[in-house]
């Protein structure tokens, strides 16, 4: 009965359902292509350097929850992120770098190290919450320095097994360019699916509404430290997820990893990107480690580049680069009605 | 008994860089609700100012109103310019700017002063040793301990006792009402940011002496003063001067204690404290900022 099958071409009279079908279709496609298109032109380096950027975006993705839609300003997010990492690289060591395994690892670490602050921060807002969360991440940062056995101190650690994936009959070996990109981007989709059902659920909604209205959220009987913890605990696991790749992308985990510069680090991104778009936090990441690692080849001032372009954005485009460049050319005027 | 004496007294000098740096921020926190996390920046300018002004053989107690006057003039610069639009803005957006722009200033000051570490030349006046209980005590830190009391209670007389405190603090409660009177409450805050601004100047120039000027000070400096004004809680000169104290000496007695964490055991006595206390130290009165 579609218009497709009668020939009118008449778009309009398709059902709303189908239309939005053949549209999730097509993005799908479109992505698919996007991801595959740097697997014909890119080389080992870029294609790590890619793995690299939907790695971090992912962790970004992961403070997004708590920042966009928490209005949880954290900086301690990096501790999940690089505990996992550490967790990783060291579980490696003994239980081999199996990538099911690492990840598994990696997401208990994100969420057992998220419980844990949130059990600390969990009472205080605002600003209290930013200089706690940074307090808990700095006192993980001194005990990762410090405990030279286990962490390797200041000189982080290297060396890992080979990340693998077992497909039952077979061990496939994950160590160049094209298996770790394409590892991950499978988890920047599983991330970015997770985190998008996560917001698109009640819980999401009622974290929502603890930054909006918090006192009519407590009249109406939630709990919010606890929904709060829901979305920590929930951040912590897909920063971890996240974090547990990272050791083998980069071949080399440091004490900087777990620092608050890394979780600073990781707020620029987010509101280059754009806070509150969960994409955005990929195209934040993109933006800053392509500025890190093409300018920094031209001169030693990429710090100041990164600055600027931080500091333009939050004066220009507070809303993020993809927002604002929308705003600018005056496109997509129905964007406001979709958050 | 001397060690402790002399130790206590450390931890009162460090207390005092710390409760100089963070009462910059805290007044520009809770006098304007505008959080500034450029202050590090500040406080690491005053260290540079104060290292190549000792050096360069010219007064030395002129280096700190120097210190004072160098930060001063940019933080007044920065007034003019991005932190004017950001006072109505939130929390979030004014920590994004300004740490934006810490990041601007600690790239610039590598490129000006080199990335090594500077300590300065502490004059002939201050050098030397005096005993305390037949132990050696450095006579800048003494200095350090006096200046910086003697500042901070100025302060306090300006905030607390004076028509002028009593202006800018009526601009934090009914800034229209302040206006009405005919008073140009932009200038008022213009100055109280230079007075801020200038504050972490002369903090980093008084504390060049002990902990010299490098590349990550600013960062370093940036995370223990903000430590103290929100411990202290939000709104309280008392609490900013606890919890300087508490700081201070949790650092100093930390370090002689359990040298190898003594920053964990330092930070979590200060979480610890934030955790039984979520408004600080010092609860804030009903001055809503």
């Amino acid at each position: 009965m579609s218009s497709i099958a009668d020939g009118t071409g008449r778009v309009e009279a398709r059902p709303a359902s189908q239309r939005r079908s053949l549209l999730v279709t097509a993005k799908l496609a479109l992505l698919a292509l996007a991801a595959a298109t740097p697997l014909l032109f890119a080389g080992d380096y870029q294609l790590r350097f890619l793995a690299e950027i939907l790695i971090i975006g992912t962790a970004v993705l992961s403070l997004d929850l708590l920042v966009g839609f928490g209005g949880l300003v954290s900086l301690g997010h990096a501790v999940f992120f690089g505990g996992a990492a550490y967790a990783a690289a060291i579980a490696a060591q003994t239980l081999g770098a199996d990538i099911v395994v690492m990840l598994a690892v990696g997401i208990a670490t994100g969420m057992a190290a998220a419980l844990l602050m949130g059990v600390v921060v969990m009472r205080t807002i605002a600003l209290f919450f930013l200089i706690l969360s940074l307090i808990v991440g700095q006192i993980v940062w001194e005990v990762v320095f410090h405990w030279r056995e286990v962490t390797g101190g200041a000189d982080g650690l290297r060396g890992f097994p080979v990340l693998t994936l077992h497909t039952g009959f077979a061990t496939i070996p994950l160590n160049n360019g094209v298996a770790l990109y394409l590892a991950s981007v499978v988890l920047a989709l599983a991330a970015y699916l997770a985190a998008r059902s996560f917001f698109t659920a009640p819980i999401g909604r009622a974290l929502l509404g603890t930054r909006e209205r918090q006192l009519r959220m407590s009249a109406l009987g939630y709990s919010i430290p606890r929904i709060r913890l829901m979305a920590l605990v929930a951040s912590g696991g897909i920063a971890g997820a996240a974090g547990a790749l990272y050791p083998f992308v980069n071949q080399y985990v440091g004490p900087n990893a777990v620092h608050w510069t890394m979780s600073a680090m990781m707020i620029i991104m987010l509101v280059i990107g754009g806070v509150g778009s969960l994409y955005g936090a990929f195209i934040g990441s993109a933006i800053y480690l392509g500025i890190q690692t093409y300018v920094s080849s031209y001169t030693d001032r990429w710090q100041l580049v990164v600055g600027l372009v931080f500091v333009l954005t939050v004066m220009i485009m507070p809303k993020g680069v993809v927002a604002g460049l929308k705003a600018a050319f005056g496109r997509r005027k129905d964007a406001e009605g979709r958050s | 008994m001397g060690f402790y004496a002399v130790q206590s007294l450390n931890a009162l000098s460090f207390s005092m860089l710390l409760l100089l740096t963070g009462l910059g921020l805290s007044v520009v926190l809770n006098l304007m609700n505008f959080v500034n996390l450029t202050h590090g920046s500040f406080f690491l300018l005053g260290a540079y100012v104060g290292v190549y002004w000792l050096a360069s053989g010219a007064p030395w107690w002129l280096a700190f109103p120097v210190a004072f006057v160098a930060a001063g003039l940019a933080g007044f610069l920065l007034e003019r310019f991005p932190f004017r639009q950001f006072y109505a803005r939130t929390h979030l957006m004014q920590v994004l700017l300004t740490y934006g722009l810490s990041v601007i200033f600690a790239d610039l000051m590598r490129w000006g002063f080199g990335a090594q570490i500077l300590s300065a030349e502490i004059p002939e006046a201050l050098r030397g040793v005096v005993f305390i209980m037949d132990m050696p005590f450095p006579i800048y830190r003494l200095f350090i301990i006096g200046f910086g009391a003697a500042l901070a209670f100025a302060l306090w007389f300006v905030i607390d006792r004076t028509i002028w405190g009593a202006v800018v603090r009526a601009c934090v409660t009914d800034r229209g009402f302040v206006e009405t009177l005919g008073l140009d409450t932009r200038r008022i805050f213009t100055a109280v940011l230079v007075i801020s601004a200038g504050l972490g100047g002369i903090s980093g120039a008084l504390g060049a002496g002990i902990l010299s000027a490098y590349p990550g000070l600013d960062e370093e400096v940036l995370i223990l003063a903000l430590i103290v004004v929100v411990a202290g809680g939000l709104g309280t000169f008392r609490g900013t001067v606890l919890s300087a104290l508490l700081l201070g000496f949790a650092m100093t007695f930390s370090k002689v204690w359990v040298p190898e964490f003594s920053n964990v055991v330092a930070l979590a006595i200060m979480a610890a404290l934030l955790v039984a206390l979520p408004e600080g130290l010092v609860a804030r009165k009903v001055r809503q900022v």
